[in-house]
């Protein structure tokens, strides 16, 4: 037993991601050849034995060959062709009899087809239009309309296995509710552009809204009653997904950023991709009451998120075009994926496994919760109130006076500073030059290193000076006078002396160092050394 | 064990006592295995997935089983580890013929490897690769392949293939878990 040394030799766990603990990698076949899209995904007990099939309303490779195939496990146990390509797959239970197998709708051109136990059972078509006679020759192939989108809507009850209705979204601009039983229409309702994605609550009999995210960037939300949308919210981009998380509408636009709605059309949040989003599907994780939105990215991740919050990121090889989450075969939280290349991922999640928050704290800041000790008012605040209450505009004009002069000083002090070269930064256009000093060590005997910088571009400058002033009681230097070298531009030249102490006080003072030109009293920059106190003598 | 008990045991007139944990994803057939081994007048036709834990007795030659047979429902899967105390000996029931969850057993045998009041015990633990008769069942072989078996170095370990419908392959496993109590090395 056990012979084989590898741990994994096909198949499981290829893709294994230690960053990625919430997941079991139970499948990866990148050959799987499904091509498909979210709508046309799902997963349904389909024979009534517990075990979840999944339903794929393939379009085949480059839309070439559509069929219907239902996998069991990683296996695909049927395929049948269609004859155009599919527009969405829901599975709904259409009566109320046992044992309660649910019925496979597929959208596809301008029919529906029902399969029950997975044979087929019914053909719905879509009424024809009233053509206009004059041209009822011409047009009658062109006038015939194609479903675009469908959604199962919950006839009576809200239990999980209720009897649902078919919601359909056609070319023409409408939206259809069908009988369970018999495929009439129930409802017609006209939208002012093609829906492309449909989200519904609530049940037909009693009371249900109705979200379309249609073509002209716009999503549409209608009511019972309404034959006409009731809101509507404009988006700044062409919606790519749409998905209801308890009462909150997530839309996700070609701007690469998902967007929350209240069912009012009040938006609430947006949060930014760091890619494309090409596809969205709802994430709902029965026993832990959790509902979060995934989406697939086109840099090959998938992101989940709670509302703004960002639970967990999926990495996988090829950028995912499909994406849906339940039931399948016996496992509760299942993961499928099918990618561009038309590979199958299925994951696992872990059933210790927790979608936590990762740092990015939803609500207010703790420190928003937390209460300041405000002091009482005491009688000279109320004092200081009343007199600001009273002579406001005298109080406001003598701190602007203040300001004034202060401005004012300031001006003059930096006038000043340039004429006597006071600053260690000279502007002037024929010397532009930096000066920046630096002293070391710790007494008596201090070095002071004077770095001077050029900061012309192209001229060099030529017969400089340094000179210290300093108190002589205080400090002595070899060479109160230093003749500077040609200053290459761009270039730092450090020059040093040594300054020892002479006070054995600990008084420490300024020396002050002047940039001069040969032949020029007035100095072109000037730096103030402040000296530190010796210690060496201090501890002496 | 009082004196008299180990005379009675050691004479054959009593069997020693073993109390066994059946564990296993849902639907491998753990009730099925042990209704197998019950004797034949008190076996049920008809077997219903187990809700939290049931118990159940049967006997070998020598030993006196009582097992621990556990839901192996996602939610009722944390209640496994309260009995892990009790336990002294595991079967561990793997759906050969179920791949996709392959890495669900992995990940719960995992789970019960790593825990404390497993980790450190030389309990023995017996794997039954069971629906051997379903076409698209995996070997024995692959199973402790995919399981990663070999890694289980520190306790006694045994696969046995098995299809518990027809009762195939279950007696090999309790006479190995019998043969091991006998051993002189380990005591059960």
């Amino acid at each position: 037993m056990a012979a084989a040394s590898s741990s994994d030799s096909d198949g499981c766990g290829v893709e294994s991601n230690e960053a990625n603990l919430k997941w079991l990698d139970a499948h990866y076949d990148p050959m799987a050849n499904i091509h498909t899209f979210s709508a046309c995904l799902a997963l349904a007990d389909l024979h009534g034995d517990g075990e979840y099939k999944l339903v794929v309303g393939d379009l085949g490779p480059g839309g070439q060959q559509p069929c219907l195939k239902v996998l069991k496990g990683p296996l695909v146990i049927t395929e049948s062709p269609l004859p155009a390509l599919p527009a969405a797959a829901a599975t709904f239970l259409m009566e109320q009899h046992e044992p309660r197998t649910p019925a496979l709708a597929l959208a596809s051109g301008p029919c529906v087809y029902v399969y029950k136990n997975l044979r087929p059972y019914f053909k719905f078509t879509l009424p024809q239009l009233p053509p206009n006679p004059l041209e009822q020759d011409l047009w009658n192939q062109a006038k015939e309309t194609v479903i675009t989108t469908m959604t199962t809507l919950k006839k009576n009850l809200a239990d999980e296995d209720a009897v649902s209705c078919l919601v359909l979204g056609t070319e023409n601009k409408e939206l259809l509710v069908l009988d369970p039983e018999a495929f009439t229409i129930l409802t017609k309702m006209s939208l002012p552009s093609v829906p492309v994605f449909l989200e519904v609550s609530g049940q037909f009999d009693i009371e249900f809204r109705l979200a379309a995210a249609c073509r002209n960037g716009n999503i549409y939300i209608l009511r019972r009653d309404s034959k006409h949308p009731k809101y509507c919210i404009e988006l700044s981009a062409q919606p790519v997904g749409l998905i209801r998380v308890h009462r909150v509408l997530v839309v996700g636009s070609t701007q690469d950023s998902l967007h929350g709605f209240t069912h009012k059309g009040k938006k609430l949040w947006t949060v930014q991709m760091p890619a494309a989003i090409l596809t969205m599907n709802l994430l709902e994780q029965h026993s832990r009451g959790l509902q979060a939105v995934m989406a697939g990215l086109a840099n090959g991740e998938v992101r989940i998120y709670r509302d703004k919050a960002l639970l967990n990121v999926i990495h996988t090889p090829d950028a995912v075009t499909s994406l849906c989450f339940g039931r399948y075969g016996r496992e509760d939280n299942t993961l499928i994926m099918t990618t561009r290349g038309g590979g199958l991922i299925i994951k696992i999640l872990k059933r210790t496994a927790v979608f936590a928050e990762g740092g990015t704290e939803v609500g207010p800041p703790p420190a928003q919760a937390m209460k300041l000790n405000v002091p009482r008012k005491t009688r000279l605040y109320v004092d200081q109130t009343l007199r600001e209450r009273e002579a406001g505009t005298a109080m406001h004009r003598a701190f602007q006076t203040d300001l004034y002069l202060l401005r004012l000083r300031a001006a003059r002090a930096y006038l000043q500073a340039l004429e006597s070269s006071l600053s260690p930064v000279s502007a002037t256009a024929r010397e532009p030059l930096k000066l920046h000093a630096v002293v070391q060590g710790l007494g008596p005997t201090f070095k002071l290193t004077l770095h001077l910088q050029n900061t012309s571009t192209t001229r060099p400058v030529l017969g400089l000076l340094v000179c210290f002033l300093y108190n002589e009681a205080l400090y002595s230097l070899p060479r109160a006078f230093l003749k500077v070298p040609l200053l290459v531009p761009g270039l730092n030249y450090p020059l040093e002396t040594f300054v020892e102490s002479l006070s054995n006080k600990g008084i420490s003072d300024i020396i002050k160092v002047l940039v001069l030109r040969e032949g020029q009293s007035a100095p072109l920059l000037s730096a103030h050394v402040n000296m530190p106190g010796s210690e060496g003598l201090a501890a002496a | 064990m009082g004196l008299l008990d180990r005379l009675s045991v050691l004479l054959g007139l009593k069997k020693k006592e073993v109390h066994v944990l059946c564990l296993g994803l849902d639907n491998s057939g753990k009730t099925t295995i042990i209704n197998k081994l019950k004797p034949s007048n008190a076996q049920s036709q008809n077997i219903l997935p187990t809700i939290g834990f049931s118990i159940e007795k049967f006997k070998s030659s020598s030993l006196s089983f009582t097992v621990f047979d556990m839901s192996g429902q996602g939610r009722y899967r944390n209640l496994w580890e309260h009995y892990y105390k009790e336990g002294q000996a595991i079967i561990f029931v793997i759906d050969s013929s179920d791949r996709l969850r392959m890495v669900v057993a992995k990940e719960e045998l995992d789970t019960l490897l790593n825990h404390p009041d497993i980790k450190h015990r030389r309990i023995p633990i017996l794997f039954f690769a069971n629906k051997m008769d379903l076409r698209d069942a995996v070997t024995s072989v692959k199973v402790s392949q995919l399981l990663c078996l070999e890694n289980i170095k520190d306790k006694p370990w045994h696969i046995c293939a098995s299809d518990a419908i027809k009762g195939e392959g279950l007696q090999e496993g309790v006479d190995w878990l019998q043969d091991l109590s006998t051993a002189t090395t380990w005591k059960l």
